[in-house]
Formats: structure tokens, sequence, C-alpha cells
């Protein structure tokens, strides 16, 4: 007997305050979702060495009067649930009521709150709590909304507080946090310190791409690309990075499912694969996604940081966002733009503000939700033949670079990446049966190979065969070439072949995993015209109009552009007529 | 320098120089044309270092001496005169007045000195043909040659002058045109790849009834007819040896209406692919079958009447190059002479009176299925 006891609350609450609260990004987070779901408009967050010495969060919103001030740092002391039955369909952040009482528990805890001031009864109270030991509960004055000083984080469980890390990993830790909250509400404005020294500086917006320039700055801003796709009834919106800008490195990846932001790489990974045959493999673009699924299709209830989330038909909305980053950069409007290119990214924001359905409810009205005017997808969504004039009038410069008009302004195509583009799509396609015309040669080609060309030669038979590379051996090192494909009328066979097989001899592009878009991708690299090439107007109009036939025109196969566009507005600012 | 001369006379002179004058150029002397003034009259030449054209005009000659004048402004200047004899007179070498009627020019040129020297070629062991003759091979062979700039040879049209006969060829890799025309007492035999562009001056500039001699120097070729020369360079290197490819056993025979061939090949061609042009044409006994699918856009079909009783064929072809052919071809009917899918194919004309014989050959493009 007596070795079995029920554990005291103060001992609860420091086991629960584990799942919780690990670190100050975490306190965060937690005070600030409460804060949202008081309806705050304005949330300022001030660190002292990265939270370990202090954290306060204060907010503009609903406040509470003294009794509810003292039951809120009990555990399981709620406002946004009353019942089970309301779990269904919770449209707050928090609703389990554990976040105030578990980091009371931890920490020197001051709370001060004041209710409406129209609330005849209003006056503000300041709760102070030590180790979650309420030690003192004051009168003071403060206006609407609330304010949460946490100090000495894990003061009482040195373990714990042994694993927080220095003060610049938990500050990135809680810019972070931040973020991610800051993309679920435009409508509020977010302000965060680190020892007085600003870190977020959030406005309120009405645009998600201007939300994105204030956190990550213009540069990134102007590099995405809006997403809007839906499928069954699975919707996807956001922003993605643009090809020719994803680096290996530094990648951000925000995800949101009705609104609530989730982290899986799984999704993340689905978005990649749309962007296949247009990055370099190994970089990694940036992307803000808001996947919009009916409510009972997917559980945010797996675990309390609530940052995982469980699809029932995962599969389906892995191939939606890849579907939606596949054909967000089709257009050609996903392609890079001279000049400031925010002219038209608010109003592509705008479009795709990341609050999905009915999240929060408590929210005001009219920041969110209604798209203005649609200006990405739907304006360039059907084909991109429009952008296709006559058989004339392009101006190619430098031998290289193709002018022509297009409804908004000017294009500037590279005649390489262009061609590029165009072949690696019908090699592909012709690697996958369709086959490709073969033109036999009066005068066979006699190639004299390195062994480990032929070896590539050899290893690529199949494909080169498919392509209309019709090869012989023929005794030691040469092989004889009978037919070759015919690309363009100024396809220089031999060259081709020669550059082919030795890109295969010495392994560029092994980064592709996908053997056939390797090939694809080093024939349709090899066998394009080059820069410097002389083009008649005829053929210009031929590869433009294959160009707008392909599915991605804007982008090579390499993570450049195809494509620059010179917007109209850029001009008309820039000879002041705007 | 002075002389006077008539506005016809010069202007005739001009049009036969002024096509080589290139339009751009980095040496500013290129653009003029040189004006000399000789015992014999006024010659007239200009070039673009690959071609050289001269040509002698007859002039009132008062006093001798050589200017280079602007092509262009020339030939504008000289287009709007009235017709009237035109007084030149040049004070210095850079000077020139130009007098016709109560119209007065100054112009300024480039010293003649700075002018490119002629190719020296002798024409004293020169073959001797008709214009009639050279135009007949320019005419049917030239198209053939290659215009992509990988194999340089190719870019050229190789010319066979035997004592018999003379022949060209042209080929791109993919196509070929040859045709021989029979020659009696011709001289010396020889090999020689003319540039195409050259070949198209000789054209122009050479009506058929000239008598046109032809001579080499070292990389040289010299054309001559009256007072009028033109000079190329040669294309240097072995012509690949286009005999071994011509197919001597093609077994499978048809004939064919040429106008109704090309128009067929012409209508199913409007669907064919931007980038290969391929068209599958299908030999059965008394029939043509034409058809064309391309992914993405449509399928077409035709077909015509012929002659043919072997076994039936089918076979690809780039409609381009058929279309080429079938321009060319003198006859209203022609023969296309076939073995397999992936061999070449002949074309020649049908009952063609000219002592010329012309052969055409297309390779086939591989059908996928």
């Amino acid at each position: 007997m007596g070795r079995i006891v029920i554990l005291p609350d103060a001992v609860i609450d420091q086991i629960s305050a584990g799942e919780v609260v690990e670190r100050p990004a975490s306190v965060v987070k937690e005070l600030i979702e409460n804060a949202l779901d008081a309806g705050a408009t304005a949330i300022e967050i001030a660190l002292e060495a990265g939270g370990k010495t202090s954290i306060t969060v204060s907010d503009d919103g609903t406040g509470m009067d003294r009794d509810d001030a003292v039951l809120a740092i009990d555990r399981h002391a709620t406002s946004k649930i009353k019942s089970a039955s309301d779990l269904i369909g919770v449209a707050t952040l928090g609703f389990r009521g554990e976040a105030l009482a578990a980091i009371a528990s931890v920490s020197k805890f001051e709370l001060e709150t004041a209710p409406d001031e129209d609330d005849a009864s209003s006056e503000a109270t300041r709760l102070i709590v030590e180790g979650g030991r309420l030690k003192d509960v004051q009168q003071t004055a403060r206006r609407r909304g609330t304010t949460v000083r946490v100090r000495r984080l894990f003061f009482n469980a040195p373990a714990r507080r042994k694993f927080l890390r220095t003060p610049a990993t938990e500050t990135r830790a809680t810019v972070a946090a931040v973020s991610v909250l800051a993309f679920m509400r435009l409508d509020v404005s977010f302000k965060l310190t680190n020892d007085g020294r600003s870190l977020t500086d959030a406005p309120r917006v009405s645009a998600l791409g201007d939300r994105i320039e204030s956190l990550f700055g213009r540069s990134l801003a102007e590099g995405l690309i809006p997403v809007d796709h839906h499928a069954g009834n699975v919707s996807v919106r956001g922003f993605i990075q643009r090809p020719a800008d994803a680096k290996p490195t530094g990648r951000k990846a925000f995800l949101f499912v009705n609104g609530r932001p989730f982290r899986d790489p799984f999704v993340v990974r689905a978005a990649e694969a749309g962007y296949r045959a247009t990055i370099h493999p190994g970089s990694r673009p940036t992307m803000f996604l808001s996947l919009g699924v009916p409510g009972d299709t997917v559980d945010v209830n797996v675990h309390p940081s609530k940052l995982e989330v469980r699809f029932r038909d995962r599969r389906f909305v892995e191939a939606t966002v890849e579907e939606a980053v596949r054909r967000a950069l089709g257009p050609i409007g996903a392609a890079a733009v001279v000049g400031p290119g925010a002219d038209w990214l608010p109003e592509a924001a705008a479009a795709s503000t990341v609050a999905g359905a009915g999240y929060p409810p408590s929210s005001p009205e009219g920041s969110r939700g209604s798209a203005p005017s649609l200006f990405g997808v739907e304006r360039y969504a059907p084909a991109h033949a429009e952008f296709f004039v006559a058989d004339g009038g392009f101006l190619q410069i430098f031998d290289t670079y193709i002018v022509m008009q297009t409804p908004d302004g000017l294009a500037i195509v590279d005649q390489h990446s262009a061609h590029e583009r165009v072949l690696y799509e019908a090699t592909m396609s012709q690697l996958n049966g369709e086959g490709a015309p073969s033109q036999r040669l009066l005068l066979p080609l006699t190639v004299d190979l390195e062994p480990r060309e032929l070896e590539a030669v050899e290893q690529n038979r199949a494909q080169l065969d498919a392509i209309g590379f019709e090869v012989e051996d023929f005794g030691g090192r040469s092989v004889v070439i009978h037919a070759v494909p015919n690309p363009h009328p100024r396809f220089d066979a031999r060259r081709c072949f020669e550059e082919v097989v030795a890109d295969f001899a010495r392994g560029r592009f092994g980064g592709w995993n996908n053997q056939l878009e390797r090939f694809a991708a080093t024939y349709a690299c090899r066998a394009a015209i080059k820069a410097g090439q002389v083009l008649e107007q005829r053929e210009i109009g031929t590869l433009l109009r294959r160009l707008f036939g392909c599915e991605l025109p804007p982008h090579d196969v390499h993570g450049r552009p195809t494509i620059v566009q010179l917007p109209r507005e850029e001009l008309e600012r820039r000879f002041g007529r705007s | 320098m002075k002389f006077t001369i008539t506005r016809e006379q010069l202007q005739e002179g001009l049009i036969a120089v002024a096509s080589t004058v290139p339009t751009r150029t980095t040496l500013p002397v290129l653009s003029n044309i040189l004006v000399e003034a000789t015992a014999d009259g006024v010659r007239l030449a200009g070039t673009d270092l690959d071609i050289a054209v001269s040509t002698v005009v007859p002039a009132e000659i008062e006093a001798e001496g050589a200017v280079t004048l602007p092509a262009k402004k020339l030939v504008e200047i000289v287009r709007e005169l009235p017709s009237a004899g035109i007084h030149f007179s040049a004070s210095g070498e850079q000077r020139v007045t130009l007098e016709c009627g109560r119209s007065r020019f100054k112009l300024l040129g480039i010293a003649p000195d700075e002018f490119p020297s002629f190719p020296t070629v002798s024409f004293d062991n020169a073959w001797k043909m008709t214009s009639a003759d050279i135009q007949n091979l320019i005419s049917h062979v030239v198209f053939a040659a290659s215009t992509e700039e990988s194999r340089p040879i190719l870019n050229g049209v190789l010319w066979e002058m035997r004592e018999d006969r003379m022949r060209m060829v042209a080929t791109n890799g993919h196509r070929l045109a040859r045709m021989d025309i029979p020659v009696s007492g011709g001289a010396a035999a020889a090999d020689l790849i003319v540039p195409p562009k050259a070949l198209e001056q000789i054209r122009k500039l050479f009506g058929p009834a000239d008598e046109i001699e032809v001579a080499r120097s070292d990389n040289h070729l010299g054309f001559r007819a009256g007072s009028t020369h033109i000079f190329t360079r040669l294309i240097e290197g072995p012509y690949p040896n286009y005999e071994q490819v011509i197919p001597r056993d093609n077994d499978k025979v048809v004939t064919v209406d040429r106008q109704a061939l090309a128009a067929a090949i012409r209508r199913v061609g409007v669907v064919a692919s931007d980038q290969t042009h391929r068209v599958r044409l299908s030999f059965s006994s008394g029939l043509v079958k034409f058809s064309v699918s391309t992914p993405d856009l449509g399928e077409a079909e035709d077909e015509i009447q012929a002659t043919y009783d072997g076994e039936p064929l089918e076979i690809g072809f780039n409609a381009t190059y058929l279309l080429e052919l079938l321009k060319v071809m003198p006859t209203d009917e022609v023969r296309f002479t076939l073995k397999a899918p992936e061999r070449a194919a002949t074309m020649e004309p049908v009952g063609w009176d000219d002592p010329a014989s012309y052969l055409c050959l297309v390779m086939p493009l591989r059908l996928v299925d």
C-alpha cells in the first residue's frame, strides 16, 4: 500500500507542460493562439535572451474579469469548448485548456488582463503565479487586452532548462513560430523583438504576398508564382517560388490545412514533384501552400502541438498538390519579370490568402476571403496560344534572345532555353512510346568514341533508338549512325550525338533520378538551337508556337527561365505614364 | 577621271554589279562600287570578298582614272535620272560630280586603292559552254545543297568536268540531286566545289544565249561572258563519294503525275508536324495513298492514281524534301523507284526531251507505329 498515489495537480501540470511547452517558441505559440482566439488585432511579442530570461506577449483582444482570470490558469479551463460535442468542428486554435496552466507551472508567470471597456464591471486584473502556485491577485489598470509575462522558464525544472539552446537558436525558433501564425492571420499585426531589437514587424495586410514581403523581404516575394487549383473537394492555393530562384538551401515551406499550419514532408515532396524537370535536382523551392479540405476528411487533433495532421485520402491530397504546382508553373505569368513585380503580386495574392473556409469564426470580416480580381490562373489558363500573333514581327537580339509583344507587355525569350523546353517535352513523349520519326542518312556518320562513351551508348541504346538515332557498332571504338532525329533544320546530328554521349560518359545531369528524364534533358540540351544562331522569322514563329504549346513554357530543364517579361505597367511606370 | 555615259548603259552595268555588294559589312569599301574609266570603257566592279563581279560598259572617256562610290546611293541616283547622258568628273580620288541635264550631284567616295584586288584567273585553257547548259544544271541541282553549317563541303555544289560530259551534284545528306549534260571536246577533267551563291549570280547575270568561258586558278573559279567577269572562291576538300549511295537495285517503280503528287503532298502536309514534315506514302496496285498523323494536331489522308504493279510498300518522307524535288522536275510525269521503307528512293523525269540526264534521291523518314 502507499506505492500508488494520485499525483498532485502541480505535478500533472508539469507533466502536461512537457508536451505543450518545450521551449520559448512553444510558449509564444500558445500565447499567440490564445490572443487570436480572444479576437486580437495586434500582437506584440518581446523576448529577453531569446525567451530564456523572459517572454512577454501582449494583445488587444477581449480580456478576462478577475474570476475568469483565476480560473484560466487551472488545467482544462477553457472558454473555447463547453462539452465533448464541441470538439467536432472545433474552430478555435486552442481548446484543450492546458496551455496557460502548463506554462504557469514551469515559470514565474504574470498575467494582466482587462475585459472590454464598455463592460460596466470592467476592471483590470493582475495575477502572479510561481511554479503553478498562485501568489497574488491584484487590481490594476490597463486597456482592453491581455499581457502575459513568462520569466525564467523551467526555473523549477532544471532538467528541461538544460535542454534549452543558445538564445540565438531559441530566437530563431520563435521567429519561425511567429511567422507561421502570421501567415494564418493577415488581419492581425505581429511585432516580435528580442532584447529590444525588432525581428518581425508585420503590419495588417489584406494579401498574402504583402505578408510574405514583410516577413521575408521583397526579393523573395517578387519571385513567387500564385497557385490556385482544386480537384474533387481539395483546393490548393498560395505561392510557390519561381524555379529559377530555387536554391539547394534556405528553403521555406509553410503548409496550412483549413487555416491551420501543419508539417508534412510528403506534401512538400509532392509539391517538389510538381517542379519536375524545371529545377536542378537538389534545388529546394520555397512554398506557401494552403490546402482546403472538408473538415471530416482531415484529423488535426493528432498531437498537442498540432503540427501533424492525418488526411483520410492522403494520396489524393498529394496528387492534387503536385498538380497545383505543375499548373502554376505553366502560365506565362510564371515567367520572371523585369522591374518591381510588386505591382502584380498583391493583386495575385489577394486571390490566395491563406486562411481556409470558416476559420476562425470570430475574425473580423472583410480582410480575407473575397478575391477582388483573379489575376493568375484564370486569365492565363486557356492555353498560351493567345500570345502567338503571326509568323513575323519578332526581333532577335544578340542572335540569342527573341523579343515579342504579349497582351500585357513584352516577353523576351531565350532561344536555347525555349527550344530545350520544347524538345524536352517532345522527347519525353517519344520515349514514352510515341516514337520519333528518324531521318535515314545518305552518307552514314562514323563517330569515334572513347571506351567510356561506348559504354554510355550501350547503356542508352534503347533511348537513342527511341528518339531516332540508329547506331550500329562498327568494330573497335567506332559506331556508325544510319539515321538521326531531325528536330529542326539546323540540327547538327554528329555534334549532338557526340555531346550527348560525352555527357553520359562524364556523368553530367547525375542528379536526375529518372533515367528517361535524365536522357530527355541531356538530349534536349544538346539538340536545341544554340545561342548565337541567327534565326529566320518563320523559324522564330515555329519555335514560339511550340513553346507556348508546351506544358511548362516559362522554365527550361535546368531551373533557368525561358522567358523574361517586361510588363506594360513597368514600361508605363518608367515613362511616367502611370 | 572624266567620262560621259548613257543612263541606260550605266544602269545595266550597275545592276550586274550591285547584287554582289553586301548590305552589311565591316569593311566600308565593300559597300562601294569601283568605277574605273579605261580605254575600253567604264569598268564597274563589286565584291563581298567571296564573289566578285566586274563588267565593262561603253562610254566616252575623256580622262582615265578610278574612284569608288557608295553602291546604294549611286544606283538610286541613276534610277531617278532622266534618260540622257551622264557626265562624271572626279576631282582628286574621292570627290565625284555627276551631271545629267540640269541635275547635279556631288558624291564622296573612298580611295580606289582600298578596293580589294580581284583574283587573277587565266582564261587561256578555259572550258567553253553555253549559258543555257549552265542554267540547266544550276536550276535543277543547286537547291539540294546543305544550308546547315556542320559539314561545309556539303554547302557547296560539286561540278565535275569530263571530256564528254559535265555533271553537277548537290546534297545535304538527306536528299541529293545529280544532273549530267553531254559536251563535246571538253577540256581537262576537274572536280570543282562551288558555293551556291556564286552559281546564283551566274544564273542571274548571264542570258541564255551567252557563250561562257570558265577557268580556274588555285582556289578560284572565273566565269567570263563578253566583258562581264564573275569570280568565286572554291570550297576545298574531297566531296563525299555520292556514287556509292545511289541505289542501283530499286525494284519498285512508280510512275505518277507530278502536279497531282505535289498537290496531294501539300494538302496532307498541312497537318504534318512543323518539326519533321513527315508524310506516309503507301504504294499499292495503281494507287498512292498519303497519310499524316500528328499528335496534338490531327490526321489527314488522300490518294491519287499511279502506275504501279509491285508489292505494296509503305514509306515515310519529309514532305518538304519531296515538294522541293517535284518543283524542279522538268516533266509532267515522274518516275519514283523504291526498294524498302528504310532505303533510298530515286525520282527521275519521264519523257524529257533534253540530252541531259537527271536523277534525284531522297532518304526516307523511319516510320514508327
